[in-house]
């Protein structure tokens, strides 16, 4: 079974996506910022397949930052560095997103069709 | 000879010059004790208090003769010699001391016998003096002479001092006129610096000019941006009225004293008009007898003319013209700032329109942001309850008529099979699908709470959408402001955010006035505060989370304030400014807009109020808003609104 790592501090977002996920077919981890994401890669590595990050969302110390998906991109990176990642965006972060990539992430995703989500992890975990 | 000096007898030598004086005291000092004095009224003086045994009187002295001198010593100590000590060789100088009343008379140069001389006359030596009584007459006539002298004196002494009151009079005056000038002066530079608007500034100089130095017509032209015309901008009382109705102006050329001085920089006067044919007669100013036109010049450049008016002839002096040429000045001063503060506003508002679209643009930006990421999760949710919706409706088509309470079911059901085929939706196969799926899956999929789910996700992202519509426009809206009684609303609101019983605690002071605002407005800023306050203490699992809310009358009475507190983690200073900023939010997932604190500050400023935050870490955060009390408003104000 495929085990997806989504870190999102919406709390609909997540939680849509989740099911989104879940009804794909995926085992689904959340958590709601940088430091429990850590956490819950670092409980469950052996496990996780793939992370799924928020751009913007509260960074380690707890509080909102911009950009602060990138801080838990080079953490998981370091931790296994050939987890593959993909970032979450708004429609109006493409460029960011796209720095992302040039940091390590596999890809990103611009959030709204959730179902290109599916299609995106099943693209990047099947290749 | 006796060597102790008080047995000597005693002298008084009475002379101005010091050379006497020590002489005479060196030829006397062996066998006399000398006393001394400069002139004759100190000579008076010590006569007097030492009562000596003999004077000793010099010819030429201050103030008086020394026959006055004589004359008074004599009757002041009628026992004692007198003896006057004399280089008047006139003749009949000695008869005319010994008639003032001196024993003896002794010429210069003194010499050796002088100790002798004076010896002898403390010994009672006394001059004769023949023809005593025309001597005497004579002195009599000299004094009555010296009476009438010093009369006249004393008469031309007090006419002198007549001719110099009204002097001191009439220099009184003109610095009273000079001190008013000058309180004008600096009444015109107080209104120069505190007066932005011109038009409003020229017409109180010209009532200055006119009240103050009683002038009966003053008016202050401006030149016209093509620098043809002076247009009169000010004109003091009716005719001055009547000339700007009229929008009275002057061509700049030489046929007029506003054109002149405007041409010549220098200031123009006519004592007389009568006198002057040349003069332009102005129909509005019939009285007009003299006439001043003072430039108005800035950077050397003249922007106009202040033209003074009076309907007597020579009006105006020296100071006049000084004091009325430097308000002239000032005024020059005042049109060069109003035109730089207009060039600064139109610079100003250039800025603030860019500003404003830079302004109009984030938001607009930040908004679509906000919007398309709260937007997010409905076309997933959305497609989960179609997805859900399908399965259902395929297990309903499923169920048999026998099975159903009765007909009308079992036609609703039957109207389920038949729309969905004619909606193109093939429950059949729908159902052949579920049946293919693994147990636990299915179950997944007919699940009516994450149906229930999903559709919650959509209401609420939706519902969040429009609080981010209202947070943005709420504050625009218009407002209808009514008496209200901040304390029973925001007792209400707490009472409908259902928090747990005392968590909120509400003192009143007693004079706490009604606010004037739009309650629907001010109630979502404190519902917003409160809420706020909560959030935080829960975030921050508080163990005994405590809102203080306080309301008072604020200071000047024409104010309510109301603080909210809380005892929870406190703002660090770093964002203490950026709480305000529209969609800043510390709240991720919980659901704010980002817009509820941007949204109260507007909603308050726009009330005429204020709010502001203190805050220190660990100390909780104590939010203050002052919105106007319901006093401050009359009925005529509400007009407006």
């Amino acid at each position: 079974m495929t085990t997806v790592l989504l870190v999102d501090d919406e709390k609909l977002i997540q939680r849509s996506l989740e099911k989104t996920l879940l009804r794909a077919g995926y085992d689904v981890l959340t958590a709601p910022d940088c430091k429990v994401g850590s956490e819950v890669f670092s409980q469950n590595a052996k496990t996780v397949d793939i992370a799924v990050l928020d751009l913007n969302m509260p960074g380690f110390d707890g509080v909102p930052k911009n950009d602060a998906g990138l801080d838990l991109l080079a953490d998981l990176k370091q931790k296994r560095a050939n987890l593959p990642v993909v970032i979450l965006t708004a429609y109006d972060e493409v460029n960011k997103a796209k720095d992302a990539v040039s940091k390590g992430a596999t890809a990103f995703f611009v959030k709204g069709r959730e179902q290109g989500l599916v299609e995106l992890i099943q693209k990047i975990l099947g290749s | 000879m006796n060597s102790d000096p008080r047995k000597l007898p005693q002298v008084l030598y009475i002379a101005d010059s010091d050379e006497s004086r020590s002489l005479v005291r060196r030829l006397l000092a062996y066998r006399f004790v000398v006393l001394e004095a400069a002139n004759p009224l100190d000579g008076l003086g010590l006569a007097s208090e030492t009562m000596p045994n003999l004077i000793l009187l010099d010819n030429n002295l201050s103030h008086m003769t020394s026959s006055e001198a004589a004359t008074r010593l004599r009757k002041m100590l009628p026992g004692t010699p007198i003896v006057v000590v004399s280089g008047d060789t006139k003749p009949g100088a000695r008869e005319r001391a010994l008639a003032a009343g001196a024993v003896g008379f002794i010429p210069k140069p003194i010499g050796g016998d002088f100790e002798e001389l004076v010896t002898e006359y403390l010994r009672g030596k006394a001059d004769g003096l023949e023809n005593a009584e025309e001597y005497l007459r004579e002195y009599q006539l000299e004094l009555a002479e010296k009476i009438e002298d010093q009369t006249r004196q004393l008469t031309n002494t007090v006419e002198r001092n007549k001719y110099l009151l009204s002097q001191n009079q009439k220099m009184f005056a003109m610095l009273e006129r000079r001190h008013k000038l000058l309180e004008t002066a600096a009444r015109v530079g107080q209104m120069v610096t505190s007066i932005l608007d011109l038009n409003e500034l020229l017409r109180h100089t010209v009532n200055i000019i006119c009240s103050e130095f009683n002038f009966y017509y003053s008016g202050i032209f401006l030149i016209s941006d093509d620098r043809k015309w002076a247009v009169l901008r000010a004109g003091y009382a009716l005719a001055g009225r009547k000339m700007l109705d009229a929008n009275y102006k002057l061509p700049i050329d030489e046929k007029s004293m506003i054109g002149r001085s405007i041409l010549t920089q220098q200031a123009q006067i006519a004592l007389d008009v009568a006198g002057e044919p040349s003069r332009f007669k102005n129909p509005y100013l019939p009285d007009t007898r003299s006439e001043m036109a003072l430039p108005l010049i800035v950077n050397s450049i003249s922007v106009g003319a202040v033209t003074v008016q009076s309907n007597e002839l020579n009006a105006f002096n020296e100071e006049d013209i000084t004091s009325l040429q430097a308000m002239a000045d000032q005024i020059a001063i005042a049109i060069n700032n109003a035109n730089l503060m207009k060039d600064l506003e139109s610079a100003n508002a250039e800025l603030l329109r860019t500003k404003t679209y830079e302004a109009i643009a984030t938001a607009t930006g930040e908004a679509i942001h906000w919007v398309g990421n709260k937007a997010a999760p409905i076309p997933g949710s959305v497609r989960r309850v179609r997805e859900d919706v399908q399965y259902l409706l395929a297990l309903a088509a499923q169920v048999k008529d026998s099975e159903l309470d009765n007909a009308s079911l079992a036609a609703a059901v039957q109207t389920v099979r038949e729309e969905a085929q004619a909606s193109g939706l093939d429950l059949e196969k729908v159902l052949a699908e579920m049946s293919a799926m693994k147990p636990n899956r299915l179950q997944a999929l007919v699940s009516v709470e994450s149906l229930m789910e999903d559709l919650d996700i959509a209401e609420n992202s939706a519902k969040t959408i429009l609080d981010i519509k209202e947070g943005l426009i709420g504050p625009a809206r218009q407002r209808s402001d009514t008496p209200v009684s901040l304390r029973e609303m925001i007792a209400g609101t707490v009472e409908n955010m259902g928090l747990p019983h005392g968590a909120v605690e509400m003192t009143w002071s007693e004079d706490m006035p009604l606010a004037h605002v739009d309650a629907r407005q001010v109630e979502q800023v404190f519902n917003n505060l409160i809420k706020n306050a909560w959030e935080a203490l829960t975030n921050a699992k508080i163990a005994e989370p405590k809102i203080f809310v306080q309301g008072q009358q604020d200071g000047d009475s024409n104010f309510v304030l109301v603080s909210v507190k809380d005892n929870g983690p406190g703002i660090p200073k770093d964002i203490q400014e950026k709480i305000w900023v529209s969609f800043f939010t510390t709240k991720g997932g919980s659901g704010g807009t980002g817009l509820g604190l941007s949204a109260v500050m507007q909603i308050v400023n726009q009330h005429g109020g204020k709010i502001w935050l203190e805050s220190e870490a660990g100390q909780g955060a104590t939010f203050f808003v002052r919105l106007p009390a319901e006093k401050l408003y009359l009925p005529d104000e509400n007009k407006s609104r």
